[in-house]
This record gives structure tokens, C-alpha cells and sequence, in this order.
């Protein structure tokens, strides 16, 4: 027999043999056989088992928030291109009810994709009313029927990009935030992060990124004041976490923006006019009203104070006087052609934080808890779901394995049938280690009823193969084989289809489910099932 | 021990009609079940936390199940100690139906009133949804369903071309999803995620053994008792497999505190039980009435 003939009569062995070898490389093959691709993930290596499989939080433990934006949006709306600023002054001017908004609470932007502008307020106290009345002050022709709930897909990914950013940033790594549609339309953000608890997570994804410096001086009536003099977003280049040796002091070196705006001014010669006008410059080196051994402010203190206080989402972080080269330099005006310096914090912890505030930037909008949905699983009851699952499928297969043997008696028909049930199971967690799926309860549940389908079409081959007697010609064998994959598709074409429609729409775990399930009917009938037929063939007629 | 053979049942003695007022006797007593429910109180099942809001606990203490009870400020609906082997003091707590400003106190009345077992933390599992992310996925789960037997009965139609042994797949796919949600109201196991995950399945498995019946009926040679009863021999065979799979599913899932797999399992071996009545009973009955009268020839 030629090779090509070889290959012909057994191409269905050839199939199933290389699946399985495929399979066992991708599950043990040290590093898996498509290299990370995240520099975050090197670290997750080292704490990996013995295989490749990758587990989800119900597995592995950790936390997942979903919960939708706060917003509402008007779309479509015809505004003069460089105008834009315009509208957001007018949706912040507007005399609320309820409401104050601010900068932060407005954004009015052009959508590229769509070729439109759209206008969004980030506030649960606004009525549509209002805020299309605000946008009619604007000038722009929009009717309360105009607006709808929800914000718009760029401050959706602006917000998610934000969160990974924070989550990830810290040593921890693996967290990961995606958005999810439901069927009113509606989209929730979803923020996965393994080995956090649900407060830490919520706290995360609560504060919104805002970091300000105001100017604490004297008033000129023997009281002090507090100007805003840069705000977070003025900051182009923030860096990282670090430590002054000769001064003793933690800080985040940063750089002002010094891009001109469309009024000609920029934020760095801002800050540096604000500084002389206040009296900094002249006054450096003096601030005393924190008291950095018990970590407290006393802005009543005595006495002319000129700080600069770094507030960190609403909560003042540090306060410090204007230092004397920097005091001198912004007087000259010289500062602001390299406008960087360093923000002073008390400790390490807090300049982390600031650090991670500044690089993550705001939340565009923030999120709505009141419609939130939780899971969280501790890592040492995920480890026993690990085992139990185990435990559950094997003696899942062994039930099955104890009926087919008590139906068939016959070794020939049953092992090699509770052998291929098993290939499958084995090909399909192959797969999950080659893309990476992180495997959690409802992939088990999956797996389970891909045995159980498996096992039925395995039955229907068997039966048929063995239909009316001994099977004594290959051509015989191939028509009821014909006969038996016609029931076989016909039942793997209708679970996929009703299975289909859970692994589109959101419904949490279900995904996993489904889409486990479905690829183990792809991979059943078109690989290992058919292979099954050939091995009953050659057990029943090579005699 | 025995061996598991398929018995021979002889259908000549009962007319199509004796056939199918069994199944679909059952079939209409597990709707007044259900509406008789919705009608009490206002859902056919009763909605789990994923539906209806809520939160579960799964909560580790060396405090009584009593003072469990007491230690949240809303009455939980069940409190459950898990069955696993290796879990002492582990209570799986239950709050259905309450609003968003109740479960956002609970871990913290947890963590406040009931004592530490050891250094492991008391709350060890937490799954909360306000009651507007559930009513988005009872509206999910709805379409999701309706999606997946609307594309079932397609593909059924599709298959066979033909109007009788089409719509008896349906009926008995449709009887097949009834009769469990029946169950899971007089039982009162709740309607979860899972569970509605294993009503789906049912679809699947369900239109198994109908496919397996009709082709045997319609596409093969040989007279109708002959076909149907080596249709069943394999039938029955891989459904009562399946079933003995879910079986073990569920009740090592339960065992050991895996509610997702314990609800899939059990909810799968009530539907596949309804099915073997519904294939053999309802289906066959209508295949019969079609091959004998229903095809003019």
C-alpha cells in the first residue's frame, strides 16, 4: 500500500491521532505553543501547574463588578467643527435643578466613525429635559426625544482602558476589563480582576482619577484661600513612584502641558502666571500647616502660609511649600519653556497612588452601582471547586463508561467508544490551553454535556455499524456509516443552534457553557465520532 | 449484576390516542402547575438571585445557623450548610428579590455579627445582582430560550420537509422544557443561570432521540414496528446513558456545594426522563397516525 493510499483508508485514525498529540503538546508543552504576547503575563508564568490551562475566577478566585456607565447622550448634532468648546461651556453653565456639573461631566466630541458630534453629560441628576434645553442655549436644534441614556462607545473605551490601567498597575496583573451589551441595548462594563475582594475592586472603580494642586495663600484679609491652579488633565508626562535621597522625600516627577490651546494660552504658562500672581514665587519655602509625623492639615493655622496642596479625589494628600530654584525660575518666566517639577508626597504608598491616578487619568464617567452585579470567590474555595470539578467529570465519564459496558458487553464495541469520549474531552481542553480560555465552573458543566452528546452519537454509530449482522465489506461499512453521520449531523446542527444564541448575548457564565459545548460537537462530529466508525470497523471485520 | 437491555414494548396493543394521553396528560398538569404558580405568585418559577436581584453568600464561621438568621438585617430566604468534605462551618446564604441598598450592606453585617473560623475570611463566595442587571437577564434568558426553539423547530422542519413528524419533534421538544419547569415549581429549585443553561441543553438532547426516531420511520425500509423498535434500542440507549451522567452530575455536584453543576445535572435528568416518555409515547404515536393515514399512497 502506497503512502497516498495509506492515508486514504486511514485518514480518519490520522485525524483523530494528530488532534490528540496536538492537543497533549499544547496542554504540556512548557510556556504553551503560541507565546504570550503581554508583558504583564511573564510574572503569571512562574505560578503556573503543570499544565497550560488558564482558569477563570470561579476556578481560580477573585472578583468581577459589572455595572453600567452614568450618562446620557445626544447624538447627530450639528455643530460648527472648532466650536465644540462653546457647547460644553453652555451644558456647564446651565442653572440645573439638582445638578452641578462640572468640566468632568461634560464631553462634547466628534465621532469619527459615525462622521457626527455628540454631546454626553455624566450625571444622574439631569433630565433629559434639561439637558436638551441646554443644548438649545448652545444654539443647537435638539428635542428632549433626542436624548438617550447611555454614553457613547468612545468614553465607554476611554473608561475601560482607564480601568486596566488601574487594576493592572501595583504588581498585579491578569485583571482585565471588557464592556457587554444587553438586550435593552444597554452596556455594562465588567471588570475582572483575579485575587482582589470585592471592596478593593469597588474602591478602584469608584474614585475617578481626579488629581488637583491647589494654591493654599493668604487671602489679604488675615484668612487664607484656595485657588485650583493645575488639575490632572494638565499634565502631559507623569512618571512614575520615586524617592529623594539628599532631600528625603517621596515624590512623582511630572511635566506640565505646554501645547497651546485654542485660545492661545497653555496650561504651563497658566501655572506659572498663577504662581507669581499669588505670591509664591516670592514667598517660597513658606508652608507649615501639615504636620507630617501624625499625617494631619491644619489650614488654620497662624501666620501667611503659601502651599501647594496635592488633592487626590477630593482628599488632601500633601501640602508644600514652593521650593527656591523652582520659585526663581517661574519668576523669570524661564520655567515654562521645561515646565516639569515633582509633586511631593508623604510616603511611598501615597506616591503610588498618585502615580497610579495620574497615569490612568479620570474616568470619563463614572459608574453606576445602584445597577451593579457582583461575583467574588476566595482562592482557597476556588482551589476545592478546582479538585471537585475534576472529581465531578471523572465520575461522570465513569458512569457512562459502566452503562456502555452493561448495554454492549462486548470490550470491542465499548472501550474504544469510551476511549474516543475521552479524546474529545482531552482535544477540547487542548484548545482551551492553546487560546488561552480561562476555564471556570460552567466550562466543567460543558464539558460534561459534550461527553454526554458525544457519548449518544457514539451509541448511533455503533448501532448502525452494527445493524443487521456482521459488517463484512468496506462498502457496506461506508453506507451505514453514510446512514449514521446523516443523525449525527442533523442532532449536532440543532444543539449548536440552540445553544447558539447563549454564547452571543451576555448572560455571565452561560457563555462559557455554550461555547464549550459547541466546539465539542464540531470537534465530535467532525473528527473524533467518524473515527470512532473506523476503529469498529477494523475491530468487527479484521479477523 | 444485570446487564441494561433495552425491553421490546409491544405497540400494537394500544391505539394513538391511548399513546399520547399520557404524555400529554402530563403535559397539561405541568402547565396548570405553572400557571397555577404564576398565578400565586406572579412567576410560573421561582426566580433565583440571577433573576429576581439579590445576593448569595457563601459564608465561613463557627457561628450557629441561628445566629446566621439574625446576623444580616434582611431575613435571608435559605441558609444552607455545604455539603463538601472538606469544608467545616461553610453556609451558603441566600437573599432573593431584596433592592440594591440591602445587598450592599450584607458582607459587612457578615463580617461584623458572626465569628471568624480561624484566620480564613467569612466571606469566602459572593454573588450579587442589583435587581436591574437581573431584570436584563430574565429579558436575556427569554430571548435566549425563544431564539433557541424557534431555531430548533426551523432545523426540524428543514430536516423533514414534512408537516407531521416536524411538529411532533417540536411538541415533544417543547413538553421536554415544560415538564422540568414544572418540576422545579412544585420542587422549588430555583430558576438560575444554570438551570436555564440545562434547559437549552434539553433542546439538543431532546431533539436526539426524535431525529433518531423519525429517520429510522421515514427514511429506512421495513415495516413501522421493525424501524421504531431498533430506533428505540439505540434511543433509549444513549438517553438513559445521558441520564445516568446528569445523575451523577447532580448529586456529586450538590455533594460537594457546586450549585451550578448540581441544578444543570438534575434539571438535565428530569427533561431527558420527560423525553423518553414524550419520544416513545407522544412522537411515536403521531408517526404512526402519519405513516398509516396521514400519506395518501
Amino acid at each position: 500500500m502506497g503512502p497516498i493510499a495509506f492515508v486514504k483508508t486511514h485518514w480518519r485514525l490520522i485525524m483523530i491521532v494528530s488532534f490528540v498529540g496536538f492537543a497533549l503538546l499544547a496542554l504540556f508543552y512548557p510556556g504553551g505553543i503560541i507565546a504570550e504576547q503581554t508583558i504583564a503575563d511573564e510574572d503569571a508564568q512562574i505560578e503556573q501547574g503543570p499544565t497550560n490551562l488558564e482558569f477563570g475566577l470561579g476556578l481560580e478566585g477573585g472578583t468581577r463588578v459589572a455595572a453600567p456607565p452614568v450618562g446620557m447622550t445626544a447624538d447627530n448634532l450639528e455643530i460648527e467643527p472648532g466650536t465644540e468648546h462653546e457647547v460644553s461651556s453652555a451644558l456647564i453653565e446651565y442653572e440645573y435643578e439638582d445638578a452641578d456639573i462640572g468640566t468632568r461631566d461634560v464631553q462634547v466630541r466628534f465621532d469619527e466613525d459615525n462622521n457626527q458630534h455628540t454631546a454626553e453629560i455624566f450625571s444622574q441628576d439631569v433630565t433629559h429635559a434639561e439637558f436638551a434645553s441646554a443644548l438649545q442655549d448652545a444654539g443647537l436644534d435638539v428635542t428632549e426625544d433626542d436624548i438617550d441614556d447611555g454614553v457613547t462607545q468612545d468614553t465607554r473605551d476611554e473608561i475601560m482602558e482607564t480601568i486596566e490601567l488601574r487594576i493592572n498597575q501595583g504588581g498585579l496583573d491578569g485583571g482585565m476589563a471588557y464592556q457587554e451589551a444587553t438586550v435593552g441595548g444597554e452596556y455594562y462594563i465588567v471588570t475582572e480582576v483575579p485575587g482582589w475582594d470585592p471592596e478593593e475592586l469597588r474602591e478602584v472603580l469608584t474614585a475617578r482619577g481626579d488629581v488637583r494642586i491647589d494654591a493654599f495663600h493668604p487671602d489679604g484679609n488675615g484668612s487664607h484661600t484656595n485657588t485650583t491652579v493645575l488639575e490632572g488633565e494638565d499634565i502631559a508626562d507623569p512618571g512614575s513612584a520615586s524617592y529623594d535621597d539628599q532631600r528625603g522625600n517621596h515624590y512623582v516627577p511630572v511635566e506640565v502641558d505646554s501645547t497651546e490651546g485654542p485660545d492661545g494660552s497653555n496650561p504651563a504658562d497658566d501655572y506659572q502666571q498663577a504662581m507669581v500672581d499669588l505670591g509664591f514665587t516670592q514667598n517660597t519655602g513658606q508652608c507649615g500647616i501639615q504636620d507630617r509625623e501624625a499625617g494631619t492639615f491644619n489650614f488654620d493655622a497662624d501666620g501667611d502660609h503659601y502651599c501647594l496642596v496635592t488633592v487626590v479625589n477630593n482628599e488632601t494628600v500633601d501640602a508644600h511649600s514652593m521650593g527656591n530654584d523652582l520659585g526663581q525660575n517661574m519668576a523669570s518666566g524661564q520655567w515654562s519653556t521645561s515646565p516639569s517639577f515633582q509633586m511631593i508626597v508623604p510616603d511611598q504608598q501615597s506616591a503610588h497612588e498618585l502615580s497610579v491616578n495620574l497615569n490612568s487619568g479620570a474616568l470619563t464617567a463614572p459608574l453606576d452601582f445602584d445597577r451593579e452585579q457582583t461575583f467574588s470567590l476566595e482562592p482557597a474555595l476556588a482551589d476545592q471547586f478546582k479538585l471537585y470539578s475534576l472529581i465531578i467529570g471523572g465520575l461522570s465519564l465513569l458512569a457512562v463508561s459502566g452503562m456502555i459496558f452493561l448495554r454492549y458487553r462486548n470490550p470491542k464495541v465499548a472501550v474504544p467508544m469510551i476511549l474516543t469520549a475521552s479524546a474529545e474531552v482531552l482535544i477540547l481542553l487542548g484548545f482551551a490551553a492553546l487560546i488561552r480560555m480561562p476555564l471556570d465552573l460552567s466550562h466543567v458543566a460543558g464539558f460534561i454535556a459534550v461527553v454526554g452528546t458525544g457519548v449518544d452519537d457514539l451509541v448511533i454509530i455503533a448501532d448502525e455499524v452494527m445493524d443487521d449482522g456482521e459488517v463484512n465489506s468496506r462498502r457496506v461499512f461506508e453506507s451505514r456509516f453514510r446512514k449514521a453521520f446523516w443523525i449525527i449531523g442533523a442532532a449536532a446542527a440543532t444543539t449548536i443552534i440552540a445553544l447558539s444564541p447563549l454564547a452571543v448575548l451576555s448572560l455571565g457564565d452561560l457563555r462559557g457553557f455554550a461555547i464549550i459545548t459547541i466546539l465539542g460537537v464540531l470537534i465530535g462530529v467532525l473528527v473524533t465520532r467518524p473515527a470512532y466508525g473506523d476503529i469498529l470497523q477494523r475491530l468487527l471485520t479484521d479477523k | 449484576m444485570g446487564y441494561f437491555d433495552v425491553p421490546e414494548i409491544n405497540y400494537t396493543r394500544y391505539s394513538n390516542r391511548q399513546l399520547a394521553a399520557v404524555p400529554l396528560a402530563i403535559l397539561a398538569v405541568a402547565l396548570v402547575v405553572l400557571s397555577g404558580s404564576f398565578l400565586i405568585s406572579g412567576t410560573p418559577v421561582p426566580l433565583g438571585m440571577d433573576f429576581a436581584g439579590g445576593a448569595e453568600l457563601t459564608i465561613q464561621t463557627t457561628s450557629s445557623e441561628e445566629e446566621i438568621q439574625q446576623a444580616f438585617d434582611v431575613e435571608p430566604d435559605s441558609i444552607q450548610s455545604a455539603q463538601s468534605p472538606d469544608a467545616q462551618n461553610q453556609y451558603i446564604v441566600q437573599f432573593a428579590g431584596i433592592e440594591q441598598d440591602q445587598i450592599q450592606g450584607l458582607t459587612d453585617q457578615a463580617e461584623a455579627n458572626l465569628q471568624q473560623d480561624g484566620d480564613a475570611s467569612i466571606i469566602q463566595q459572593e454573588s450579587t445582582a442589583s435587581p436591574g442587571f437581573a431584570e436584563q437577564s430574565q429579558q436575556t434568558a427569554l430571548l435566549g430560550l425563544a431564539v433557541a426553539f424557534l431555531g430548533m423547530s426551523v432545523i426540524a422542519f428543514v430536516l423533514f420537509r414534512t408537516f407531521v413528524p416536524s411538529i411532533a419533534i417540536v411538541v415533544s421538544a417543547f413538553s421536554d422544557i415544560v415538564i422540568p419547569l414544572a418540576f422545579m415549581s412544585i420542587v422549588g429549585i430555583q430558576l438560575s443561570l444554570g438551570t436555564v443553561a440545562a434547559l437549552l441543553m434539553l433542546i439538543g438532547y431532546s431533539v436526539d432521540s426524535d431525529i433518531l426516531l423519525n429517520n429510522h420511520v421515514l427514511r429506512r425500509e421495513g415495516d413501522f414496528y421493525e424501524s421504531s423498535h431498533r430506533a428505540m434500542q439505540t434511543g433509549i440507549t444513549m438517553t438513559v446513558t445521558a441520564m445516568v451522567a446528569m445523575l451523577v452530575m447532580g448529586i456529586s455536584g450538590y455533594l460537594f456545594g457546586i450549585g451550578l453543576l448540581a441544578s444543570i445535572g438534575i434539571i438535565l435528568f428530569v427533561g431527558l426522563a420527560a423525553d423518553l416518555m414524550n419520544t416513545y409515547l407522544l412522537n411515536l404515536s403521531m408517526l404512526r397516525w402519519y405513516k398509516f393515514h396521514g400519506v395518501k399512497r
